[in-house]
């Protein structure tokens, strides 16, 4: 079992060590990513926030703070604009007061875009001075599986895995792997390994290293470097992989930086 | 009709662009940070990023018109789009042709084999861009150059007082020169929609806009919801605005006095001169996104409570409505028109000053936004993007 885990209180022991700048509103995730940049945080684009009614505001603050309480994050700054829907400085002031390490900064507060960058950056790197990287390490990685196409292994797949200690999740139900890949966050996955549809390019998502396997069609044979795993790689090779990127391996989606997040809304926006 | 001082890019169907820019369009989610990575190595080349996935469900064709229009921009000189090689893909690449757009790369993931590769061709590519964009040069150009987009956002008390008329001002002004202005934002022309109507050209121009209000707010009840549970904005309650109806009679200020020439559908391109309404979300970025593909190439966004918002290929003009935030968020806010309510200037007077300041912004003087390089995107769907939420 990994000892290369990371000890993050009370979101528990994560197989990265992430700081997350999280734009609570579309309107700061410019900012966010050049906070991000300046500290080696990371961070994401996404268009939610403002303008949502109905279930998809509890949605919406729920899946925030799952990204913020996930166990591979360290830190966590919450970038407001101040006046969306989802009230930042709300969200914030929830978030830190479940976990210290969750700080959050308010644009329309901050004095405007520069000044909201300055603060972020020391902010972040006060965060990251506060929280300094603990190794731990421990037993139970969860792994997420998302199935957008059929394994014959996969049965096979998740014995070996708890075998040797790994637990599973599996997600079939989303219309792609972006969606399966929210659910398994919202489930506290360390690792994702992702079988993507025939016609559907390997993928990643912010926070959580995606292992891509192959299937045969023309599109996956086109771009065998995108994926991590052969299409009928072994069971042996597929647990080994895991266990590789839960000790600290990047994957190809985490090389290349791919990773866009599908958060959740049923209803149009406003 | 007075001489215009315009300088603009004459695109060779005929359009103008205010800006001259290499947008690099990833078609699909996954190729986002391909884009991204391209952008950051070449300065002067934009690139949005998204959420799609290529996911075919009701909200396919408005996507494929989103991206066709928004690539095919009159402010773009170029885009290189990335893709899969789907079919929708084509479709996509063809219409923005079809929309005008004159110089078409396309960087397919499977040919070139690899993300890594993908992002190593098109930072040569973009770079190839630039430097036939920077040959371009802005020649004199009519009055019709300009397709104004009218926004706004984080709306305060004194919006429908203030900064909403003065804008209104300059835009008359504009209309009346020969130029094109798109007022949106359905949301926030709820219970004033009779006024802009009886403003119509033609009574059918002013049922359509009475039945698209009716259209929007059924599409929004159809779950049970009361729209106004996100309008007015707790942002804009703070900002002193009372219920979503006051905030529409501010809101509709912006389109000054003018004849209301059309109604356009959501990324729909203005047909000739004159003002129009355009079938929008109130969201900010999504509002955005269907103006710069209904080829509007420069808008006003007048704010009470201030955001950094921007566009990858408009430049977006702050109007601040309130001078204590214009001063306070001084690094996004381009215009002040708060001295109406103090009493140091008139409507005429702060309309003038819009009116120059969207004239020297067309003539690529830099805004606030792109000077901090603030943009945005974002899509706008009717349906939902997930399952459920127990999925």
């Amino acid at each position: 079992m990994t000892s290369n885990g990371f000890d993050h209180g009370k979101r528990g022991i994560g197989v990265r060590n992430h700081q997350l700048i999280l734009p609570s509103v579309v309107c700061s995730t410019h900012i966010s990513r050049r906070i991000a940049s300046a500290v080696g945080a990371l961070s994401f684009s996404h268009q939610h926030g403002c303008g949502i009614i109905g279930a998809d505001v509890a949605g919406i603050e729920d899946f925030f703070g799952a990204l913020a309480n996930h166990p591979n994050v360290s830190s966590c700054l919450i970038v407001s604009l101040g006046c969306e829907t989802i009230q930042g400085q709300e969200l914030g002031a929830r978030l830190a007061s479940a976990n210290v390490s969750t700080k959050y900064q308010i644009i329309q507060d901050s004095g405007g875009v520069e000044a909201t960058v300055s603060a972020g950056i020391l902010a972040a790197r006060h965060l990251q001075e506060s929280y300094p990287p603990v190794k731990a390490a421990f037993g139970n990685i969860t792994v997420g599986i998302d199935l957008c196409r059929e394994s014959a292994q996969i049965a096979e797949l998740i014995a070996g895995l708890s075998e040797v200690g790994v637990e599973t999740i599996v997600a079939r139900q989303g219309k792609s792997s972006a969606e399966n890949f929210s659910q398994l966050m919202l489930a506290k996955a360390h690792v994702i390994l992702s079988f993507p549809s025939p016609d559907q390019p390997a993928s990643g998502f912010p926070l959580i290293p995606v292992i891509n396997v192959a299937s045969e069609s023309s599109l996956h044979q086109g771009i065998v470097a995108d994926f991590d795993l052969a299409h009928e790689s072994t069971i042996e090779a597929t647990i080994s992989r895991i266990m590789e990127v839960a000790d600290a391996q990047a994957t190809i989606a985490e090389m290349n930086g791919t990773g866009e997040i599908l958060a959740p809304r049923l209803v149009r926006s406003t | 009709m007075s001489h215009s001082p315009i300088r603009a890019y004459l695109r060779p169907n005929g359009s103008w662009g205010l800006r001259n820019h290499v947008l690099v369009l990833p078609l699909h989610s996954a190729l986002s940070s391909s884009a991204r990575a391209i952008e950051d190595a070449c300065p002067g080349a934009v690139a949005i990023t998204h959420d799609w996935s290529g996911e075919v469900d009701g909200d396919l064709q408005r996507i494929i018109r989103i991206l066709a229009g928004f690539a095919s921009n009159p402010n773009n000189f170029a885009t290189i789009f990335l893709s899969l090689g789907s079919a929708n893909e084509e479709e996509i690449i063809a219409q923005a042709e079809n929309l005008g757009l004159a110089n078409v790369v396309h960087l397919s993931l499977p040919h070139i084999g690899s993300t890594k590769l993908l992002i190593d061709v098109g930072i040569r590519e973009a770079s190839d861009l630039l430097v036939r964009a920077h040959e371009q040069i802005r020649i004199e150009a009519p009055w019709s150059a300009i397709v104004l987009g009218l926004e706004c956002g984080g709306s305060d008390a004194l919006s429908g007082i203030t900064a909403n008329p003065a804008l209104g001002v300059a835009s008359d002004r504009l209309v009346e020169l020969g130029a094109m202005s798109v007022l949106g934002e359905t949301t926030e022309i709820l219970g004033a929609e009779h006024l802009l109507a009886a403003r119509a050209i033609t009574q059918d121009i002013g049922q359509r806009i009475i039945e698209t209000v009716a259209r929007y707010e059924k599409s929004i009840n159809y779950e049970g919801i009361d729209l106004r549970g996100a309008q007015p904005s707790r942002g804009n309650i703070e900002g002193g605005l009372s219920t979503l109806e006051e905030k529409s009679l501010g809101a509709a200020k912006k389109a000054g006095n003018a004849q209301l020439s059309g109604v356009l559908e959501y990324a729909e391109i203005p047909p000739a001169r004159g003002l129009y309404f355009m079938d929008t979300p109130g969201h900010d970025i999504e509002q955005l996104t269907g103006y710069a593909a209904g080829h509007i190439n420069i808008v006003v966004f007048t704010t009470g409570r201030g955001t950094p918002t921007g566009s990858a290929i408009m430049p977006v003009i702050k109007v601040a409505t309130n001078s204590p935030m214009a001063m306070k968020l001084s690094d996004l806010i381009d215009l002040d028109a708060g001295s109406i309510a103090d009493g140091m200037e008139t409507l005429a007077e702060v309309g003038t000053r819009i009116f120059d300041e969207i004239i020297r912004i067309a003539n690529g003087c830099e805004t606030k936004a792109e000077i901090s390089g603030n943009h945005e995107f974002a899509l706008s769907r009717m349906y939902k993007t997930i399952v459920s939420y127990d999925a």
